[in-house]
């Protein structure tokens, strides 16, 4: 499906980045294999059938229904996938994407989506394979420094932390760490001990996650420092305040 | 530029050793490093988590049953993976363990509680009318007084007209009492000074005037009923308690017949007409009645915590004390507890009284706002004001948390810096304003701001609390809004707002602190003004502070005077 660039305000390196996350405008980065991220995500054994809450679509007699006829259904819908999820926690400091963004881009971009948004995690729902295909473009792009980042289902502590001496974001279940300078992961995302050890491959260094960061920081690009935000931010809340006083004649 | 409030606090934080958490020995001593070494000593680190774990050992032995164990989290992975660190209750140099800040494991915080379900304020005059024109009784001080001395021996749980009746012990429920206060100065005088909260005495000469203008010559009771009743039973089991012992006390004390038809239009004067809860009821679906703290109104809450009429010269510190007491209240015991059948959200309070971060945002906020508008209550309550006000704190908080990696790590959640920043942008508008609508106005400003440059807000993105808020700030139609100080922990757009109630609550007291001597109700005001009420609501964060530390003295409701000693 194709849809147009979003639009945001802004002229910082954050406004346009944000943009550009908004837009699925992002630079692939390294390859996680298909049976890497199936056990990075814990949900089914790699290489195993994906289980099933009910028949394919197509199998199950339908009633006639003009809105069925419309709305086409994702390969997993289709199908009859479980609904999982996959949780992402990102750094403050300078992590390339920040949970509202991680939301904006999943529910502009992709279909059959349910996009929680929290402060220190982001989760998707989704229908099993689409949310593997989903979770791969996420992990894979740079929306994701997995030294800033992480998969996280459990015990997401760590967004708003110091980072550890080595770079990373802290991560109390210690599932991913720096080893020969790459990433690796050995727990799935709710920390079970898994049967490989994946690479992620490079963090990203200081310099490269404060140029992709969605972030704003006093430190990088000061949130001060990009007034049409700010502007657009008070009109909206003027807007809503207005529209909701709406005083009686 | 001078240091920030919550430096030494970081400092005592992150940069000493605490327990053996090593901090300032291996980690990093400067509170601005954006780096540190996470040690992963476990519980095993800090002093109450090793006394916890013995303590529940011996009782998995005793009784035969796993009780607490640490080692159990997280099937293997205890706590304390970073390291695990103190807290310093803002304002004072009380240093305490985090769980010593959980309500269970605090006294002050649950007799705050207690203290306030016990109560209720219930009118003398309607009663009095009756005892005149209807029963032909005469009122005069000394009957009142005869009252008084009566109800004080009756309410606690005595009896005055029957015989062979059972009793409560005193040493039980010596809590327990009722005093009066009228804006009647010379009535006040000539009540038995034991049984008077004197205006005069207790508040500064402008707020007196004001309590007793607004109060006019009616009088009143204040009632504390038992602690130990109000654990045993209810809030609604107040006011109900309160009637029983008050009809006893008037059918004694006035030598009145106790089954004739009039005393029926006694007791209904005497006991309900006249009645103010502190809470009100709230709907079936919320299954509380009044006297919970779902009801309990902002302007209530702010009215009831002391600090303005013992220190009314520093309103910032007004509004922290509320903050402090409200969120204890609403996010600990109310949301934590009732209504989420949850252990406590102690971490969505613990940021209003501790480590002195809202204390340097909001009294950056007031200086700014008083710098630019002359002072407090000078600033226009325009759209513009509190878009300057709200946007100018909201920047500096934000800014303080990326200056400062150790306030974003104490703050470790976004549901934390969202409210701290919104209490500090909304309480330095009402400030600055004196109207509670602007405050709650520079409130929603401030979420947007910070979801906006952080990319985050608090618990799922505090999106229906704070996105729509705006809508309804200044509406007060009915089913559209209400004035602030009338708002509530059951206003519909609130009654989900995990912390959130205490930051509201301490914006209405922004918006009359330092000047008004009441929010919302002078009767309510008085009724706390009292230090014979068990719980110091003049310095909420002093008690928890203390009681912490386990010194606090002023609990009651206690049972250990009718079961062994241990």
């Amino acid at each position: 499906m194709a849809y147009k660039p979003q639009y945001y305000p802004g002229s910082t390196s954050v406004a346009k980045n944000r943009r550009k996350h908004m837009s699925d405008d992002v630079e692939k980065m390294r390859d996680i294999s298909d049976e890497d991220l199936t056990a990075l995500l814990g949900h089914r054994a790699p290489g195993s059938d994906y289980p099933s809450t009910h028949p394919p679509l197509a199998e199950m007699g339908e009633p006639d229904c003009p809105v069925r006829e419309v709305v086409e259904p994702t390969p997993g819908a289709a199908a009859g996938d479980r609904i999982r999820y996959a949780q992402f926690s990102d750094s403050m400091y300078n992590a390339p994407s920040v949970p509202y963004w991680r939301s904006y881009h999943a529910a502009i971009n992709f279909r059959g989506v349910d996009p929680g948004t929290l402060s220190g995690r982001q989760v998707n729902e989704m229908r099993e394979r689409d949310l593997e295909e989903y979770t791969k473009r996420q992990a894979e792009t740079e929306m994701t420094d997995w030294g800033l980042a992480g998969l996280r289902g459990c015990t997401v502590h760590g967004h708003s932390l110091r980072l550890q001496e080595d770079g990373v974001m802290f991560d109390m279940l210690d599932r991913r760490r720096l080893e020969g300078g790459v990433m690796v992961m050995d727990k799935d995302q709710v920390g079970v001990p898994i049967d490989r050890k994946v690479n992620l491959g490079k963090p990203m260094s200081e310099s490269e996650a404060a140029k992709r960061t969605t972030f704003y920081r006093v430190d990088n690009c000061a949130f001060r420092s990009d007034k049409e935000v700010i502007e657009w931010t008070q009109r909206i809340w003027e807007l809503r305040t207005k529209y909701g006083f709406q005083p009686k004649a | 530029m001078a240091d920030p409030r919550f430096k030494k606090a970081m400092e005592i934080k992150y940069a000493k050793e605490w327990g053996s958490n090593k901090c300032g020995s291996t980690a990093k001593s400067k509170i601005t490093d954006k780096k540190t070494k996470y040690l992963r000593l476990g519980y095993q680190q800090n002093p109450r988590k090793v006394e916890m774990a013995k303590c529940g050992a011996a009782i998995t032995k005793k009784r035969g049953l796993q009780a607490y164990d640490p080692k159990l989290h997280l099937a293997g992975i205890p706590m304390g993976q970073r390291q695990l660190t103190p807290y310093v209750i803002s304002g004072t140099d009380i240093v305490c363990d985090g769980d010593d800040l959980h309500f269970v494991n605090n006294a002050a915080m649950q007799q705050e509680w207690d203290d306030i379900r016990r109560t209720c304020v219930v009118g003398l005059d309607l009663a009095h009318e009756t005892l005149e024109k209807r029963l032909g009784k005469e009122i005069t001080p000394e009957t009142i007084n005869y009252y008084l001395e009566v109800l004080n021996h009756a309410m606690p749980g005595a009896a005055i007209v029957q015989e062979h009746m059972v009793e409560t012990h005193p040493a039980l429920v010596d809590d327990c009492y009722v005093k009066v206060f009228t804006g009647d100065e010379t009535l006040q005088d000539e009540i038995d000074k034991q049984f008077v909260i004197n205006i005069d005495n207790e508040f500064p000469a402008n707020q007196a005037k004001q309590i007793k203008s607004a109060m006019g010559k009616t009088s009143w009771q204040a009632v504390h009923i038992p602690t130990i009743v109000t654990r045993t039973e209810d809030g609604p089991g107040t006011s109900r308690w309160m009637a029983m012992q008050v009809g006893m006390t008037f059918i004694s004390a006035y030598h009145m017949c106790a089954g004739e038809a009039a005393v029926g239009e006694l007791a209904f004067t005497a006991k309900h007409a006249g009645l103010v809860e502190m809470g009100d009821m709230i709907p079936a679906r919320r299954a509380r009645g009044p006297n919970e703290p779902g009801g309990l109104s902002f302007g209530h809450m702010a009215d009831i915590v002391q600090t303005n009429r013992k220190s009314p010269e520093d309103p910032v510190n007004v509004v922290l004390q509320t903050a402090s007491a409200a969120t204890m209240l609403y996010d600990q015991i109310w949301l934590g507890g009732y209504m989420s059948g949850g252990v406590g959200f102690t971490m969505y309070a613990t940021p209003a009284y501790t480590n002195d971060i809202v204390d340097d945002f909001l009294y950056w906020g007031n200086d700014y706002a008083a710098k630019k508008y002359g002072g407090n209550g000078k600033a226009k309550a325009t759209l513009e004001t509190v878009k300057d006000i709200a946007t100018e704190t909201t920047l500096y908080g934000l800014e303080a948390y990326e200056k400062y990696p150790t306030t974003l790590e104490d703050h470790f959640g976004g549901s934390q810096r969202a409210t701290v920043i919104s209490i500090a942008a909304g309480g330095a508008t009402a400030l600055a304003t004196g109207h509670s609508q602007a405050g709650l106005s520079a409130w929603y400003l401030s979420m947007y701001l910070h979801k906006e440059a952080h990319g985050r807000l608090g618990f799922y993105g505090y999106d229906l609390q704070d996105q729509c808020g705006a809508t309804n700030v200044f509406s007060i139609g009915s089913d559209e809004g209400c004035i602030g100080e009338c708002r509530g922990a059951n206003y519909p757009n609130y009654a989900m707002n995990v912390g959130h109630q205490g930051g509201y609550t301490s914006v209405v007291a922004a918006a009359h602190a330092g000047k008004d001597a009441f929010c919302v109700n002078p009767l309510v005001k008085t009724c706390f003004a009292d230090d014979l009420v068990n719980f110091d609501f003049s310095d909420p964060r002093g008690a928890f502070g203390k009681a912490a530390l386990r010194e606090w003295d002023r609990c009651a409701g206690e049972r250990a005077f009718v079961i062994p000693a241990k």
